[in-house]
C-alpha cells in the first residue's frame, strides 16, 4: 500500500492534477501568508513602498509589551471573552435545542427551518437591523427589559452590556448552524443504547450524560473547533455593531488588526498581529484536533459497555439484571 | 516533512523581506514642483478620474449635472465620476488603488488622508497650479482657505463644505419654557429643562476608536469654547487641558441627568424626527436629512451652534477637499485642475449649495441674485456661511485620524461611566501623543 502511495507521488501526471488546486492554495494562501510575515518586518508604507523601513522584530515587540492602541493583552483578553461566551452557549443551548429539536413531527420540522434561518442572513445585514433592536431609546431589546419592569439598558454604549449584546446577536445567527450539526450527530448515534440504558432505570438525564453525550462527543469535538476559531476571526458584527467601543471593550483581536491595517494605516503592526492571530487559531486548532483524535472513540461509552457486559451477550440477559437490580 | 515546509516558508518570507529591505533604498517616486502647472491644448481629448462619495440623492444627481455643465464647456476633457457609497469605503478605494500603483486623477479627501499621501508623496502640489490665478485662491472664505496647506503647501482644493449648527425642534423648547442656547453654559441648563416624559435633549454619536463622529465635534467645540481646542494648529492633541476636561465633564453631567443619550446611525435625527429628541447638533448639510426625519411633523427650527460664555463664536469647517495624485499624466493635471477651478466658481457653487445644502465656499457666491432668493428661504445659510471664515478644520496631519478615534474611545469611556473625565482624556493624551510620535 506504501509503495503504491509513493509510486502515485511520483508520477508527474498526479502533479499535473493537482496543479491547479495547489496554484490557487500558493496565490490566495500561501503566498499573501508568507507576504504577511514579512510585512511584519517593515515599517510598512503602503502608499509608496519605496519608503519603508526594515525594522526587524519592532512590531512584534510591540504586540507583546502590550505598547500598541489598544494593547494587543486587552484585545486578546476580549477576544477569549467573546470566544468563551460563544462556544460555551453556542455549545450548550445548540445541543439543547437539537435534542427537542430531534423529536421529530410537522411542528418541529419547521421550527428546524426557523432556529436554522438566521443562519444564512447576511451578518452586515442582521447586524444592521440589530443596532436598531438595541437602541436605547426606541429598541426592541428596552421594550422587555422595560417589560420586566427594568430600567433602560444603553446596549452597545455600555461597557458592561456591550460584549453581551454582541455575544447576544451572534448566537442568534450562529445557533441554527449548530444545532443542525448537533442534529446531524444525533441521527448518527445507537438508540439502542438508549433504549437499553432506559430498561437499565437511567433517568432523562442519566441518558443523556452516560448515553448520549459520550456518542456524541466528536460531534461536540468539532463544534468546539468551528466556534472558536470562528469566533476568533469575528468581525463583522463588531464592525457594524460597536466598532470596538464603548472604549476599546469590544476591540478584538480581528477587529484591531482591520483597524491598523485599513484605517490608521499601520501595516506592518497590522501584519505582525494577524501572524500572532495566525498561529493562535492554528494552536487552537492543533489543541482541539489532538484532543478530537484522542477522543474520536467514545471512550468513556466503550468501557462502561464493556464493565456491564460483554458485546457479544445477548440484549434479553441486563434487562433481567437490571429488573432484579430495582426488584430485589 | 513538516519541518521542511516550514523552513520554506520562513526562507521565502526572508527572501521577500530582504527584497524588501533593498526596496527602503529606493528613491521615492513625486513630481517635480519645479516644473510648474501643466497647461492642456484645447485639441487634445484626455479622461480624467474623480473618486468621491456623492453616491445617492441630489448629491448624486447635482454632481453628474455639473460636470457635464463642464465637459460641455470643455468637450476635449471626459470626466469619470467614480461614486462610492460614503466616505469609509471611499478611503479604503482609493488607499487600495493608491496601494496599487493606479490611483484616481483626482478624489475627495479629508484633511489628515491628504497628510497621509502627502507624506507618501503621491499627491501633486497645487502651489504652481494656484499661482497662475491667485484671485481664486484668495477669493476663498479665509477657513476653507487655510484648511487646503499641508505644510505650508497647497495640495487641496475645496469642495464640500459645511459648519455646525444646531436643529432643534421649536415646540419641545416652547412647552418647557425655555428658548434656543446662545452659549454653551445655556445649552446645559436648555438640555436639562427639556430632558422629561421620554423625551432626550442631545441624542449624539461619541464616534468610536475607528474614528470620530458628530458627538467628538460637538465635544470639540465645546473644548474650543471654554478655550482650548483639542488640536493645536501644528496636530498636537490637548486632549488633557482644562478645558478638555470641563466640557466632557459637562456632556458627562448631562448624561447622568437624562440630558444626553449616546447611539450611533444619525441618533439626533432620528430622535429629532420621532420627537424624542429636541437638538440635533449636526453639520448644515444634515437640514435636508432632518426634514426627511421630521416629515412636516413640526417646523424645524435651526439656530448657530452655541458660542463660548463671552459670546465668542466657535465652529469647525466640516467636509471634504479635492486632492491631486501625481501619478497622473500632465494633461490629466491641467483638465483636472480647470475642473477643479470650475467646481468653486460662483455660479457652479451657488447650484451645488442651493442643491446640496452645503455651503459656498467663496463669499462672492452669496452676493449672487439666485444664492439670495435661496437665502432668503434658509436664513440658516446666513450665518453657517459666516463660520467658514473664522472656523477652521481640523488639523491636516496624518496621525490626526488615529488620535482621534482614541479622543472618541475616551468620550465614550466617560460616557459609559467606566473612567472620570480625567482618567479617560489623559489616557486618550497618552495614546494620541503616541500616534503622533509613530507617524513623523
Amino acid at each position: 500500500m506504501r509503495l503504491s502511495s509513493w509510486g502515485t507521488l511520483r508520477s508527474p501526471i498526479a502533479y499535473l492534477f493537482v496543479l491547479p488546486a495547489l496554484l490557487i492554495f500558493l496565490v490566495f494562501s500561501i503566498g499573501p501568508t508568507a507576504y504577511t510575515f514579512a510585512l511584519s518586518l517593515f515599517k510598512w508604507n503602503k502608499f509608496n513602498p519605496a519608503m519603508s523601513q526594515f525594522i526587524g522584530l519592532e512590531n512584534y515587540k510591540t504586540v507583546f509589551t502590550g505598547a500598541g492602541t489598544p494593547s494587543f493583552w486587552s484585545t486578546l483578553g476580549v477576544s477569549f471573552y467573546f470566544v468563551a461566551g460563544m462556544v460555551i452557549g453556542g455549545t450548550a443551548i445548540g445541543l439543547a435545542l437539537a435534542l427537542l429539536l430531534a423529536r421529530g413531527g410537522r411542528a418541529l420540522a419547521s421550527a428546524r427551518t426557523m432556529v436554522f434561518l438566521p443562519h444564512v442572513t447576511p451578518i452586515v445585514a442582521t447586524s444592521l437591523v440589530w443596532v436598531w433592536i438595541f437602541n436605547p431609546q426606541f429598541g426592541l431589546a428596552n421594550l422587555v427589559v422595560h417589560a420586566t419592569g427594568h430600567k433602560n439598558i444603553d446596549w452597545l454604549g455600555d461597557s458592561n452590556w456591550a460584549m453581551p449584546a454582541v455575544l447576544i446577536y451572534s448566537l442568534w445567527h450562529e445557533l441554527g448552524f449548530v444545532t443542525v450539526v448537533f442534529l446531524g450527530g444525533l441521527t448518527t448515534i445507537s438508540t439502542e443504547l438508549a433504549e437499553a440504558a432506559k430498561l437499565d432505570g437511567a433517568n432523562g438525564w442519566q441518558e443523556f450524560w452516560h448515553v448520549t453525550f459520550p456518542q456524541l462527543r466528536p460531534v461536540v469535538t468539532l463544534v468546539l473547533l468551528i466556534e472558536s476559531v470562528g469566533s476568533l476571526q469575528a468581525f463583522t458584527q463588531f464592525f457594524v455593531l460597536t466598532r470596538g467601543g464603548p472604549g476599546y471593550t469590544t476591540a478584538t483581536l480581528g477587529f484591531q488588526l482591520y483597524q491598523q491595517a485599513f484605517v490608521f494605516s499601520n501595516t506592518g503592526y497590522a501584519a505582525a498581529l494577524a501572524v500572532v492571530l495566525f498561529l493562535v487559531t492554528a494552536a487552537l486548532s492543533i489543541l482541539q484536533l489532538r484532543l478530537q483524535g484522542g477522543a474520536a472513540e467514545p471512550r468513556s461509552l466503550t468501557r462502561s459497555l464493556s464493565r456491564s457486559r460483554p458485546r457479544s451477550q445477548p440484549r434479553t440477559k441486563p434487562r433481567t439484571q437490571s429488573l432484579r437490580k430495582a426488584n430485589p | 516533512m513538516k519541518r521542511t515546509t516550514i523552513t520554506a516558508v520562513i526562507a521565502g518570507a526572508a527572501i521577500a523581506a530582504v527584497a524588501l529591505t533593498g526596496c527602503s533604498s529606493g528613491s521615492a517616486g513625486g513630481a517635480d514642483s519645479s516644473k510648474g502647472a501643466p497647461t492642456l491644448s484645447p485639441d487634445k481629448k484626455v479622461t480624467i478620474t474623480f473618486a468621491e462619495a456623492m453616491a445617492s440623492g441630489a448629491l448624486k444627481t447635482e454632481l453628474e449635472k455639473v460636470t457635464k455643465e463642464f465637459e460641455a464647456k470643455n468637450p476635449n476633457i471626459t470626466v469619470t465620476l467614480q461614486a462610492q457609497p460614503d466616505y469609509g469605503t471611499l478611503k479604503t478605494k482609493v488607499d487600495a488603488a493608491v496601494t496599487a500603483g493606479t490611483p484616481p486623477t483626482i478624489a475627495q479627501v479629508y484633511g489628515d488622508w491628504a497628510a497621509a499621501y502627502a507624506q507618501s508623496d503621491v499627491l501633486e502640489p497645487l502651489t504652481d497650479y494656484a499661482a497662475a490665478d491667485p484671485s481664486a485662491t484668495d477669493g476663498l472664505y479665509k477657513g476653507i482657505k487655510n484648511s487646503l496647506y499641508i505644510d505650508k503647501k497647497l495640495y487641496m482644493w475645496p469642495f464640500n463644505a459645511s459648519t455646525v449648527v444646531a436643529f432643534y425642534n421649536p415646540e419641545l423648547l416652547k412647552a418647557a419654557g425655555v428658548e434656543a442656547p446662545k452659549t454653551w453654559d445655556d445649552f446645559a441648563t436648555v438640555a436639562k429643562a427639556v430632558s422629561k416624559d421620554g423625551v432626550v435633549a442631545l441624542p449624539m454619536d461619541p464616534g468610536s476608536s475607528s474614528g470620530p463622529a458628530g458627538g467628538t465635534t460637538v465635544y470639540e467645540l465645546m473644548a474650543q469654547a471654554n478655550g482650548t481646542p483639542v488640536f493645536k494648529e501644528d496636530g498636537t492633541p490637548q486632549f488633557d487641558s482644562d478645558a478638555a476636561v470641563k466640557a466632557l465633564t459637562t456632556l458627562v453631567d448631562l448624561k447622568k441627568a437624562g440630558a444626553v443619550q449616546t447611539g450611533t446611525n444619525y441618533p439626533g435625527e432620528t430622535a429629532l424626527g420621532a420627537q424624542k429628541g429636541v437638538f440635533d447638533i449636526s453639520t448644515s448639510t444634515s437640514f435636508y436629512y432632518d426634514q426627511q426625519a421630521v416629515g412636516g411633523k413640526f417646523d424645524l427650527a435651526v439656530a448657530p451652534v452655541p458660542s463660548a460664555a463671552d459670546g465668542t463664536r466657535v465652529n469647525q469647517i466640516n467636509g471634504t477637499n479635492i486632492a491631486m495624485f501625481n501619478k497622473a499624466t500632465d494633461d490629466q493635471k491641467a483638465a483636472a485642475w480647470k475642473y477643479m477651478q470650475f467646481l468653486t466658481e460662483a455660479e457652479t457653487q451657488s447650484e451645488w449649495a442651493q442643491a446640496t445644502g452645503y455651503l459656498p465656499v467663496n463669499p462672492k457666491t452669496l452676493e449672487l441674485d439666485d444664492m439670495k432668493t435661496y437665502i432668503a428661504k434658509n436664513p440658516y445659510v446666513t450665518f453657517a456661511s459666516q463660520d467658514l471664515a473664522n472656523s477652521s478644520a481640523t488639523p491636516p496631519y496624518a496621525w490626526v485620524e488615529e488620535a482621534s478615534g482614541d479622543l472618541a474611545a475616551a468620550l465614550q469611556s466617560a460616557l459609559a461611566g467606566n473612567a472620570t473625565p480625567e482618567a479617560a482624556l489623559k489616557d486618550a493624551q497618552d495614546k494620541a501623543e503616541k500616534a503622533m510620535a509613530a507617524a513623523q
